[in-house]
């Protein structure tokens, strides 16, 4: 055998598999986007590519939570769930950023204990403090409002540890110019740390972001319809019979479609920043 | 660089927001929790908290449902974790391969299941092993010729199908994971290794894996603490039935306290999953500083 059909086989042997796999991987998905684009009347024929082609569920899918009040639509879920995610992302990053600047360059009492604080929340696991969790809120008096679903997710120790890691590898003289300059240390942080932290806001971007629009545990305890995040709003289709199984499927795609989209628009970031943030060692 | 004591209040205030709501989300219901769990408290049908002393755990221990959901949750973790770090390892390597041109489309292929929503996912899974002869798993069984299954209405596959949902969700992020270790390895390594001849399996097991230890040794503790937490699969695929068959410590946790309001019996379940992950997370700092 020449060295070239050498080469050919081997590369067909390694990619075989690889492809069955990846055919595994999507093929629920796939089998997700055919349901939701049949016509109701074939949702129990198992060929995957569907002979005719309607979007009726998308719109019946998008109009069913009227069933509940007639008020709402899957566009209210997903409004709610926007809001939820854009205002834990921003104002985390913020937050995160402003503890890991001042554990970074600044000498005070209790910075010690304001540090192992931050990591020690790491080993918390969210289910552990569920249920005084809920009591607090009920206290509070946030159950079916918004605040719920973000003061409470509003600071990560992750995200203070990987901001005071990456401001601690920035020169201090870069601080020391804008010192005698003579900024303030809140116009050092807003003009100059953040924009230099760029690839950590990127990070965290993308874990809050996603963290955020996939909760749904926490939110459970939410009751009212019009504020229900999208997760939440998905369950309603559980349970549907055979004959609704399409808009079932057509408002999965809804809710995943986007997420998919931004996901192979924006890979380079996601994979890349995913294995930087993880791997040690 | 030396601060003045004013400067300090400057500098607790960019600690505060983060600080509060670590107390008051966080440490807070760690302790309250604790407490908690030595009480009989029940939110619908009495206001008074009741000191029961250990009674909570006691009865837990001799709970069928309790001992039912620490197997399960055993279960399903010792079967996730081993498989998908097989296969993550497996199809990484394939990945990784110089035969293989596309990567970054296998990348994508195999990371989209990760970045999909679970809710959303695990309600496709439970219409295609829907237990009537409409599900889509039962339809191609009676096309070739076979008897439909009950799925996820048996005890017996009700798990499995929540063990593969589980594998099928997460192994994206695992191959992500090994590959970066996998890139990680400096290049001599191999080229001085294909001097020799010995197989790509010899090479695996000798070289490779070594190599890679850390990230094995951070995927196992990960994947293993994400294992004890399992809720959202199973309580959209079955919500822990049929009888107590697919029941984890979560589902538990969540069904006595936001179903039965048992607000003593749900911290005490909550104290003991705490320690169990405690326990991993020492474990995974001791191997890493030894590394």
């Amino acid at each position: 055998m020449n060295q070239k059909v050498k080469d050919f086989l081997r590369s067909f042997l390694i990619n075989l598999p690889l492809i069955i796999g990846a055919i595994i991987m999507l093929a629920p998905l796939l089998w997700m986007l055919s349901t939701a684009l049949k016509p109701n009347s074939f949702v129990a024929s198992t060929s995957i590519i569907p002979k005719e082609i309607t979007f009726e569920n998308f719109i019946k899918a998008w109009e069913f939570p009227r069933v509940f009040n007639p008020d709402v639509t899957m566009g209210t879920f997903i409004l709610n769930s926007l809001f939820v995610t854009i205002v834990i992302t921003v104002f985390g990053i913020i937050i995160d950023s402003m503890a890991g600047y001042v554990l970074a360059r600044k000498r005070f009492p209790g910075r010690n204990l304001f540090l192992y604080t931050a990591l020690a929340t790491m080993m918390v696991p969210f289910y552990v403090t569920l249920v005084p969790e809920y009591l607090i809120v009920v206290k509070f008096g946030w159950i079916n409002t918004y605040i719920v679903q973000i003061v409470p997710f509003l600071a990560s120790g992750m995200g203070i540890y990987l901001f005071r890691n990456h401001f601690m590898s920035i020169p201090i003289e870069l601080e020391e110019c804008a010192k005698i300059d003579g900024a303030s240390d809140l116009r050092i942080y807003t003009s100059i740390m953040l924009p230099i932290a760029k690839p950590v806001v990127a990070t965290m971007a993308i874990f809050k972001g996603m963290w955020s629009w996939n909760q749904y545990i926490w939110p459970l305890v939410i009751n009212k319809i019009e504020l229900k995040p999208i997760q939440l709003g998905l369950t309603m289709f559980k349970g549907l019979n055979v004959t609704q199984w399409g808009y079932l499927c057509a408002a999965m795609t809804i809710a995943i479609l986007p997420l998919i989209i931004l996901f192979i628009s924006m890979q380079r970031h996601f994979i890349g920043d995913l294995t930087a943030g993880s791997v040690k060692g | 660089m030396v601060s003045s004591k004013k400067e300090w209040v400057g500098y607790y205030l960019f600690l505060a927001p983060a600080f509060i709501i670590f107390v008051v989300f966080i440490f807070g219901p760690m302790i309250y929790s604790f407490i908690l769990s030595f009480f009989e408290y029940n939110m619908m049908t009495i206001n008074e908290a009741k000191f029961v002393g250990f009674n909570n755990f006691k009865s837990l221990l001799a709970n069928k449902q309790f001992l039912a959901a620490c197997k399960n949750t055993l279960i399903y973790t010792l079967t996730t974790v081993p498989i998908m770090l097989v296969l993550g390892f497996l199809i990484a390597s394939l990945i990784n391969s110089k035969y293989v041109r596309y990567k970054s489309t296998y990348k994508i292929c195999y990371y989209i299941p990760y970045v999909s929503s679970m809710v959303a996912v695990a309600q496709v899974f439970s219409l295609i092993f829907n237990a009537s002869t409409n599900g889509t798993a039962n339809q191609i069984l009676t096309k070739l010729g076979l008897e439909p299954i009950g799925w996820l209405s048996t005890s017996k596959w009700a798990m499995v199908i929540v063990i593969i949902l589980g594998i099928w969700k997460q192994l994206g992020y695992v191959i992500i994971i090994y590959i970066g270790g996998l890139l990680a390895v400096p290049g001599e390594v191999y080229e001085s290794a294909s001097l020799d001849p010995i197989s790509p399996f010899t090479l695996a097991r000798k070289i490779t894996l070594p190599l890679i230890r850390p990230t094995t040794i951070f995927l196992l503790v990960t994947e293993t603490i994400n294992g004890f937490q399992v809720f959202t699969p199973v309580q959209i695929l079955t919500d822990g039935g049929p009888g107590y068959s697919t029941t984890t410590l979560v589902t538990l946790l969540y069904d006595k306290g936001f179903k039965e309001y048992k607000m003593g019996i749900a911290s005490a379940i909550s104290l003991i999953l705490f320690l169990v992950l405690l326990i991993l997370s020492i474990i995974q700092n001791k191997i890493g500083d030894r590394e």
